[in-house]
């Protein structure tokens, strides 16, 4: 079966919002909307989750294994779905890291240093 | 990998919903910590986050396989709006049923004839040997051909000679004799043919030598219903002909032999024997790796070795020796009329094609509206192509589950025709069975079926005018005109397909009733017919056989209802020998003799037992016996074929030149001329016959005939035959020492079973010719009542403008006829061209026999009309006003 893409180059936005996913949840578990916050406000607002993105990510990633996933109470004292990382998704994260960092760096070579 | 993500979809899509409403309650929560009013705050979040169903669906559809969830929609489709028509499903499917159940039953038919392998182990290397002669190949073979064969152990690996079982024998010793099939076999015979053994063991080669003494192997139905399955029957003496036979065997039930069998017996061959008399059967089992063609090369050497050690006329000249796969001997002259009736199921099937997707067209039509409709609101051409192909495929599985339950009862209705002798298949149907390549084909069929009937309606359906249809009135939406064109060719090619099929039939219908027409030469009515096996020692010399015939002639005459009996070493019609001779004092150049004739040896009462006219001279008395002198009665045809002007009566002939020592006999004075007799088979032209008393057969004739035939007991009665059958035997009993017969039957049922083959071929190609021509007749009704429905509104306008109801009935009837005239046309192009295939079939008729070629288009002309006229009939019955006005 072809479920499986190579998490190769080509596909690199795809993937990096499955890395930034993962990475926001290594501080604990948290639930869709904090995921979608939290990256927000750590990229200090220089990247928008497109939400009608984040919940098939959220989905894809729990199939594969590297989240997992129960109902909770928030903060605001709501119901809502709490995703945290599994051990294989920790894995996953660090290879993704590894790969993003090598790519930015071949990028970041080719570019040469800051001219402005 | 993660099969997860198909499962469990509609709970995981909950799932969402209730997340996305989470999401949606912690934005607004977040919004009104801001400041935002609530109303604004809840409309705030569901801007950005945008449409949650969209978000949904594209989860939704992660989690499918796009082509199967389109493929389950559409066959969910197709069921609903094949139910909400009930009769154009259930006409199709039955359509479907017949075109596919047809093919299933012939394709079982050839299954278990062409394709099924043998039962014997490793049965491509079995080999049938025979006599190749400048007429074909002929399976016999004598004792010398078999001990020069058996010598050649680097082509073969095993051997056997076995004899046709004709001749029985009497199973004696007990209050009720009976007659049984036995075969003399060598004693590679079993293992050859890998017969499984079930008690005991079969024949030594100390068993299968000249006095090897009297041992005999049991078939397994033998041993169970005359020795009740007796366990220790090996072992045990058992009396046939009156002589002692020691039982060795059992052998299994699931041996297949080619004629049934009761008991083995060895052949005992005298292997140094010169005797020439053809009367084996010889099978080989070839040594790995020798391939057919290494064979026969060897075998043409062998063919000149025989020459040098028997004389250059132990072969026929140009004859040598050959052999040819068991199987397809077996199946023989059978494989070409099968491929010929698969091909006639074949049109059938196609008609059913044809019917189906012209009512597929009509129904497309109908639809028409649905169809735009769906294409309007975003269904692309290949989604409706896909959609309408499903319900074709649908409807085509469903007529082929029926199909193949209508083959399988329909398989076991045609053996019940009785097919007379089709190789590998006994009457009773048990060596026909479902196979997975049955199954396989009829999937195969039902799957082309569908998609042949299928995608012409779909992909004109899909062709249509968006605008045109959504806009057009209900009532007026007519057939476009390329659809019009497309269902005038079906029904055209319909019409063609049934008239070639019905010519087919015709000319087999009138072939059968030429054979039936055929005068035999002799009385079938009211005759009865049996077979004594005089297999035993007592009938090895002339004497005691001629007083047999005798003794039961007279008794039989004196029998109540018996008008005359007559006994004879063939049956007519179904059997006769050849025979050499010379006419004395003609001279015949370098032949070494003067001609070949049919040869019978007969009893006083034959002639008048079957009323054979007596054209000159006398028939024999009970006065030409053994101390008379010869005497023979020749037919018209041999009077006219050796003496064109001269008179028989006047000559004698020395019959069984060059036949070797058993034949040698005085020459015979010609005494008589009988009319002609069919006696190989009733589509044979009657060829000259001899005729000589039983009781002047030579003694080494009579001995070699006791082995190879029965003696046929011949009896004509005043009324049904069978009646007699109780004293008949009886008297018979008397006559010979209590000795069974066998065989019984009336000459009708011989001839019958004569025909049988040719009677089947007519039965099965009437059928499809019937079907087929029903078929056409209702594609054209069809085609032209829809087309009358259609075009109301046109017959309206024209009786509006003074159009009288014969107009318009003449314009529908002629447009209809103009179709099916059209169809007999290509027909009888097609006819013309494919009924030489038929030629082997015919008997008496012409493959392009003026009855059939004139009769079936008429026959089919006035079908189409009464087809036509109903939609013509209901054209005129249109009211202007109300067509105008639908408007």
């Amino acid at each position: 079966m072809v479920l499986k893409r190579p998490p190769e180059a080509g596909d690199i936005l795809q993937g990096t919002l499955d890395m930034l996913v993962l990475r926001t949840l290594i501080m604990g578990p948290a639930h869709g909307h904090t995921i979608a916050q939290v990256i927000e406000n750590m990229s200090e607002n220089a990247l928008e989750v497109e939400q009608g993105s984040l919940y098939p990510a959220l989905h894809r990633l729990e199939d594969r294994g590297w989240l997992a996933s129960e109902w909770g109470v928030s903060e605001n004292n709501r119901k809502a779905k709490y995703y945290r990382l599994t051990p294989k998704g920790r894995k996953e994260l660090a290879a993704a890291t590894g790969r993003w960092r090598r790519m930015t760096r071949a990028i970041d070579l080719i570019l040469g240093p800051e001219t402005e | 990998m993660t099969m997860r993500r198909f499962i469990d979809r509609a709970r995981k899509d909950e799932d969402l919903a209730q997340e996305i409403e989470s999401h949606l309650a912690h934005e607004q929560d977040a919004q009104t910590a801001r400041g935002v009013a609530p109303e604004e705050a809840r409309r705030r979040a569901r801007l950005r986050f945008g449409n949650p169903r969209t978000m949904r669906e594209r989860v939704w559809r992660y989690r499918s396989l796009p082509w199967l969830d389109d493929a389950v929609r559409d066959l969910r489709f197709a069921l609903r709006s094949l139910a909400r028509t009930p009769g154009f499903a259930v006409v199709t499917l039955l359509v479907v049923a017949v075109g596919i159940g047809v093919n299933t039953a012939v394709f079982s038919v050839i299954d278990a004839v062409l394709l099924k392998p043998l039962t014997y182990p490793d049965p491509q290397a079995l080999v049938q040997l025979v006599l190749t002669t400048n007429q074909g190949p002929f399976a016999v073979a004598s004792i010398p051909e078999f001990a020069l064969w058996s010598r050649q152990t680097s082509i073969f690996q095993q051997i056997a000679a076995y004899d046709f079982g004709a001749a029985g024998v009497n199973l004696t010793g007990s209050d009720h004799p009976e007659q049984v099939q036995a075969v003399h076999v060598t004693r590679d015979y079993f293992a050859l043919f890998g017969a499984p053994v079930v008690a005991g063991r079969t024949f030594t080669a100390a068993e299968d030598s000249p006095n090897g003494g009297s041992v005999v192997v049991l078939s397994y139905g033998l041993w169970k219903q005359r020795y009740g399955g007796d366990p220790g029957i090996v072992g045990k003496t058992i009396q046939l002909d009156g002589q002692p036979y020691l039982v060795v065997g059992v052998i299994g039930r699931n041996f297949v032999t080619d004629t049934p069998v009761d008991l083995w017996i060895p052949d005992q061959f005298e292997l140094n024997s010169h005797e020439m008399v053809v009367n084996y059967n010889v099978v080989a089992r070839l040594r790995p790796g020798v391939t057919l063609a290494q064979a026969n090369a060897q075998l043409r050497l062998v063919a000149d070795q025989f020459r040098r050690a028997y004389g250059s006329r132990s072969l026929p000249p140009g004859g040598g020796f050959g052999a040819v796969s068991l199987q397809q001997f077996m199946v023989g002259d059978m494989r070409f009329p099968l491929l010929v009736l698969l091909g006639a199921v074949g049109f059938v099937l196609l008609i059913a094609c044809a019917n189906v997707a012209n009512l597929l067209l009509a129904r497309a039509s109908a639809r028409r509206r649905e169809l735009a409709t769906r294409a309007a609101i975003g269904a692309g051409r290949g989604q409706i192509i896909r959609q309408l192909l499903t319900e074709s495929l649908v409807l085509a599985l469903a007529g082929g589950l029926l199909g193949l339950i209508l083959g399988f009862f329909g398989v076991r209705l045609l053996l019940r025709v009785n097919p007379g002798n089709i190789p590998r298949i006994s009457a009773t149907g048990p060596s026909i069975s479902l196979d997975p390549r049955i199954l396989l084909f009829t999937l195969g069929v039902s799957v082309i079926t569908g998609v042949l009937f299928g995608l012409i309606p779909a992909i004109a359906a899909s062709r249509s005018n968006l605008a045109a249809t959504l806009n057009e009135g209900s009532s007026r939406s007519g057939t476009s005109f390329r659809q019009g064109k497309v269902r005038c060719l079906l029904v055209v090619s319909e019409v063609a397909l049934a008239l070639i099929l019905v010519i087919g039939a015709a000319l087999l219908i009138r072939t059968f009733h030429k054979l039936g027409a055929v005068d035999p030469g002799f009385t079938t009515h009211n005759v009865l017919t049996m077979a004594m096996s005089v297999s035993g020692d007592r009938f090895q010399t002339t004497a005691p056989v001629a007083q047999l015939v005798r003794d039961g002639q007279d008794r039989l005459q004196a029998v109540p209802g018996v008008l005359a009996a007559g006994a004879s070493n063939c049956l007519p019609l179904e059997s006769g020998f050849g025979m050499t001779f010379d006419i004395l004092g003609r001279p015949k150049g370098n032949a070494p003799f003067t001609g070949g004739a049919g040869f019978y040896s007969i009893s006083s009462g034959y002639f008048s037992s079957l009323e054979i006219p007596l054209l000159r001279g006398r028939v024999f008395t009970e006065r030409d016996d053994a101390t008379a002198p010869g005497v023979v009665v020749i037919s018209q045809a041999m009077a006219r074929q050796y003496w064109p002007n001269g008179d028989p009566l006047k000559d004698r002939i020395q019959i069984g030149v060059g036949a070797g020592p058993a034949f040698a006999e005085p020459p015979r004075q010609v005494v008589g001329i009988v009319g002609d007799t069919r006696n190989w088979s009733v589509d044979q032209n009657p060829a000259p016959m001899m005729y000589i008393p039983l009781a002047q057969m030579p003694d080494g004739e009579t001995a070699l005939n006791s082995k190879v035939a029965p003696l046929w007991w011949i009896v004509r009665t005043r009324g049904n035959p069978y009646t007699v059958l109780a004293p008949v035997e009886k008297a018979l009993r008397e006559a010979s020492g209590d000795l069974a017969v066998a065989h019984i039957r009336t000459i009708d049922e011989v001839e019958a079973r004569n025909i049988a083959r040719q009677r089947f071929n007519m039965v099965l190609l009437t059928i499809f010719g019937l079907s087929g021509l029903l078929m056409a007749a209702i594609g054209v009704y069809g085609v032209m009542s829809y087309s009358v429905q259609q075009r109301t509104h046109e017959m309206g306008v024209r009786m509006a403008l003074g159009a009288q109801a014969w107009h318009l009935r003449r314009m529908v009837i002629g447009q209809g006829m103009m179709l099916a005239l059209l169809g007999e046309a290509v027909g009888l192009a097609g006819a013309c061209w494919l009924t030489r295939l038929l030629a082997s079939f015919l008997f008496g008729v012409k493959p392009w026999d003026p009855m059939a070629f004139v009769a079936t288009p008429l026959l089919l002309s006035m079908i189409a009309l009464l087809a036509v006229w109903i939609p013509a009939q209901r054209a005129t019955r249109v009211d202007p006003m109300t067509a105008l006005r639908l408007e």
